[in-house]
């Protein structure tokens, strides 16, 4: 009960912050990829399967807001959240520079699948937003790992 | 349970979730933009959450801006007053030339079913894969919305037409910056037809331009011909900033649209075609 109330409020947080984002410039969501961070925190939290779950959940949203394919970001972030969770169980990748490392190399990973399914779907180039795109990984990186410090910070004065 | 009969079990989960998301696809790639029922299902349960976050951050801000700026409000209405004096004046100007051709009571019909026919709706969303292809509003089918109505910026330039999944409360906008978009139209000066169509980028494309011709110039308005039996005639698109030629059959016209998508923050759905009304 205590997991579905806390990944339901990362959700409700991620769709909060693409909202606004949205709505401030709608090339700050290019920048930011908020609901991958959701998956890879709670798939390095709990599982693969975990990961992978919740991975095909906020793709399937992030696809709902999308014109195009119904599935392309799901598929992407299904293996992103898998993927999280699996290299998780076998490295540490708590500390904030791996922390760093880690996310940086997954949504890179993530951005390539989705350009690649996209390219094929829809035979033609993405829009890179003036290039901001190419920075996801990287932004969304340096958000997410001192974002997870802080997270792992709070449940250790929790605890 | 041993290790390798956990990791089976987890690759079973990823191919499961794989498979049913590579059929989900497929099932839609030959229909393209159509409907489909568990996208319709996902947009219409977090659309409203989408709406109500948007409306809390807005009223937020409403706060802030009636609260701080306050002292701005005096002369932007002076402004605001002198630009309805304006209006005032044209309105009449029309409404006298369209009495020279209609009876008085004919008109003031009209014009009220014109008003009743357009719909004011806010954007609170744009495409999360591509912000130039379709936007999400805050009206829906309670609304009276419906597929294919067409939307308009402040300013009364073409932005696209609603398309599926229409929601409740919310709906979509297909933008004519999207390259699966097509609009029927003409250059306003010698009225060269062609179709518009998105590149993805912010900008359109005006095509099946032939290379021979002569009647397109660089800098030319482009206007709706309403002969797509879409969009109504006479709104405007945007203008050409270039044409080129290559070995291709057809010029490459590029259009670039009027309607600003960082300040598109309020738009116009109209419900029925003008000319309809008129």
């Amino acid at each position: 009960m205590k997991d579905f109330v806390k990944v339901s409020l990362g959700i409700i947080i991620a769709f909060l912050l693409h909202t606004i984002l949205n709505k401030i410039s709608p090339s700050l969501v290019l920048l930011f990829n908020v609901f991958s961070l959701v998956v890879i925190y709670f798939g390095v939290e709990k599982n693969e399967i975990f990961g992978a779950c919740l991975g095909t959940f906020c793709g399937l949203i992030q696809d709902s807001f999308s014109l195009g394919v119904f599935g392309v970001a799901g598929l992407a972030k299904t293996i992103t959240g898998f993927t999280a969770g699996y290299v998780a169980k076998k490295i540490d990748v708590l500390p904030f520079l791996r922390s760093f490392i880690f996310i940086f190399l997954l949504i890179s990973f993530e951005f390539i699948l989705w350009a690649l399914l996209y390219s094929f779907i829809f035979s033609g180039s993405i829009n890179t937003g003036r290039g901001s795109i190419f920075f996801q990984p990287l932004s969304t990186a340096l958000v997410g790992s001192v974002l997870f410090f802080f997270l792992r910070k709070f449940k250790r004065s929790e605890l | 349970m041993p290790l390798f009969l956990k990791e089976r079990k987890s690759l079973v989960v990823l191919t499961a979730l794989i498979f049913f998301q590579l059929i989900l696809i497929s099932a839609q790639v030959p229909l393209g933009y159509g409907e489909n029922y568990f996208e319709k299902a996902v947009f219409s349960i977090f659309s409203p959450v989408q709406h109500g976050i948007l409306s809390l951050s807005r009223s937020i801000g409403e706060f802030w801006k009636n609260y701080f700026y306050l002292q701005n409000v005096q002369s932007q209405n002076r402004k605001m007053k002198d630009e309805m004096f304006l209006l005032r004046q044209e309105n009449n100007l029309l409404r006298n030339a369209l009495e020279n051709l209609r009876s008085k009571k004919e008109i003031e019909e009209s014009l009220l079913k014109l008003h009743e026919n357009i719909l004011v709706a806010q954007v609170i969303g744009f495409d999360a894969s591509n912000f130039y292809k379709s936007a999400v509003i805050n009206k829906g089918s309670l609304d009276g919305l419906k597929k294919d109505m067409v939307v308009l910026d402040k300013n009364g330039s073409l932005v696209g037409r609603i398309i599926n999944p229409v929601a409740l409360k919310e709906s979509r906008v297909q933008l004519i910056t999207d390259n699966e978009s097509g609009v029927g139209v003409f250059s306003q000066s010698k009225k060269v037809m062609g179709i518009l169509s998105g590149d993805d980028k912010g900008n359109c494309f005006l095509e099946y331009i032939h290379v021979t011709t002569e009647d397109i110039y660089e800098g030319e308005d482009i206007i709706t011909s309403g002969k797509d039996g879409l969009f109504p005639s006479g709104i405007k698109v945007g203008k050409i900033v270039s044409i080129t030629t290559s070995t291709s059959l057809f010029k490459q016209v590029k259009i670039e649209p009027y309607f600003d998508i960082r300040d598109l923050d309020q738009v116009a759905v109209i419900m029925r075609d003008p000319l309809e009304i008129f």
